[in-house]
């Protein structure tokens, strides 16, 4: 009865879409475009409002992917909580051809990078590129030795203009949960700084939050696309711009040397949006 | 005597740098030597049962990660019937590594790991026992990287969870718990 409801609630979201955002990106020729989720698995209907915004906007921005910041499946963990967290609200994005990479969150279950929707290809931190840009998905549940030395040899390696890291915990954040994990940001920090990586994304914290860039890294917050932590955020002269009372998605598309990104809420409404541009 | 400053300099510099290194784990100690063959002597037991299962590829289908995590543990849970707490973690292994955990709670890093224990969002859940499973829906908390580095390293078979103030040794495809620490994290 409850997954009924469900459906239909997603269904009807689908249809009677809040407001229809106005793109603020450029739409370039063979540009890399790509989604951003995180803390997305709670399977309740806010979750379903916006997935259904995403899909709304990938009829207009056709991106080719979504990256998940952790939290993927919150709670159980049986088959119909996969449906009910993952499978049902992106089923329109799923069905369009849309892959999801997903990073392990503290609610997620090892296992999952199994599970083969979610592209880890059974490991628990992978990489894997996309025109010019380069992603590493990284496990900040548990960053060991072996998960460093990997991160820096294939740091080094790479070639990408753009080495964008994406992964749970926070290295920064203004919000009042959790606050940044400092112990992560001392280890992985100087290996971000040696090898250029440009942007960081994480979620954990159930806000939207962008932080001034800090030596030439951009750091993303984005951990409400399914969870809210209604007025969380305790603004710094850190925050460039922050958005905490409603859930969100991110859009980004790198064209060259810019990386066009913006930032929509469940309702349609753009938080934040704006370019960064290759200093190297 | 001038000519002496910068090798001085140099020298309490490096001292006072490596003051800073956490104290990693010796491999070549004899407690983490046999912590490191207790562990292998689990993987071997782990390997065992996998090769009886076959090892799951990645899947479309929660269930089959699902049947296989429970197909595997139950296995694993019928080869250690009588295994006990202590198993791994015996009272020498305990100790060295209440020294190591020590050192990084309260060493120069203290401040900052404490801090990422509580951003990581603590569990507070006492009822895990060693043969029993990580329970399925209780979040992992994450263990900080500090005090990670400085424990011994571990088979990708197993890793080290932080829950509450206990360490356990979980073993990652079945979900299961090998061996547990109490009070090990203070």
């Amino acid at each position: 009865m409850r997954r009924a409801i469900l459906l239909l609630f997603a269904i009807l979201a689908s249809l009677v879409s809040a407001e229809t955002p106005e793109l603020r990106l450029p739409l370039k020729a063979n540009s890399v475009r790509f989604a951003v989720i995180g803390d997305s698995g709670t399977g309740e209907p806010a979750q379903y409002e916006t997935a259904a915004e995403m899909a709304a906007v990938h009829d207009r921005f056709p991106f080719e992917f979504a990256i998940m910041l952790g939290d993927n499946i919150y709670g159980g963990k049986s088959p119909a909580d996969f449906k009910r967290k993952f499978e049902d609200p992106y089923k329109p994005l799923l069905d369009a051809g849309v892959k999801f990479f997903a990073s392990l969150g503290n609610h997620d279950q090892t296992n999952e990078r199994l599970y083969k929707p979610f592209n880890m290809d059974g490991k628990r931190y992978y990489n894997f590129k996309r025109g010019n840009a380069e992603f590493f998905a990284l496990d900040s549940n548990y960053m060991d030795r072996e998960q460093l030395d990997w991160l820096q040899s294939q740091l080094s390696g790479s070639r990408a203009a753009w080495k964008i890291c994406y992964f749970h915990h926070p290295l920064y954040s203004d919000a009042r949960a959790h606050g940044p994990d400092y112990d992560l940001r001392k280890l992985l920090e100087p290996v971000f700084q040696a090898h250029g990586v440009t942007v960081v994304f994480a979620g954990h914290e159930h806000v939207y939050e962008r932080l001034q860039p800090r030596n030439g890294i951009s750091y993303f917050v984005l951990g409400n696309s399914g969870q809210l932590r209604y007025h969380d955020l305790r603004p710094s002269a850190e925050m460039a711009e922050g958005f905490d009372t409603d859930r969100t998605f991110g859009l980004v598309e790198i064209a060259a040397s810019q990386f066009y990104f913006q930032v929509i809420s469940r309702t349609g409404e753009t938080v934040d949006s704006g370019v960064l541009e290759l200093t190297q | 005597m001038k000519r002496l400053k910068w090798p001085i300099l140099v020298l309490s510099g490096a001292i006072a740098a490596l003051a800073q290194q956490p104290q990693q784990a010796n491999p070549d100690s004899p407690v983490v030597k046999d912590f490191s063959r207790r562990v292998a002597d689990y993987v071997k037991l782990h390997k065992t049962a996998v090769s009886e299962i076959h090892r799951l590829k990645p899947t479309n289908s929660p269930a089959a990660i699902a049947h296989y995590e429970h197909q595997l543990a139950q296995r694993i849970r019928a080869a250690r019937r009588d295994v006990v707490q202590g198993n791994v973690f015996t009272p020498a292994i305990e100790e060295e590594f209440r020294r190591l955990i020590g050192i990084a709670m309260q060493g120069p890093d203290a401040a900052r790991i404490r801090e990422s224990l509580r951003s990581a969002a603590p569990v507070q859940f006492r009822a895990i026992r060693v043969n029993g499973d990580y329970p399925a829906g209780l979040p992992l908390e994450s263990t900080p990287p500090s005090l990670l580095l400085n424990l011994p390293k571990l088979p990708p078979e197993v890793d080290f969870r932080v829950v509450g103030h206990d360490l356990a040794l979980r073993d990652v495809d079945a979900n299961l718990i090998v061996d547990l620490m109490a009070n090990a994290i203070r």
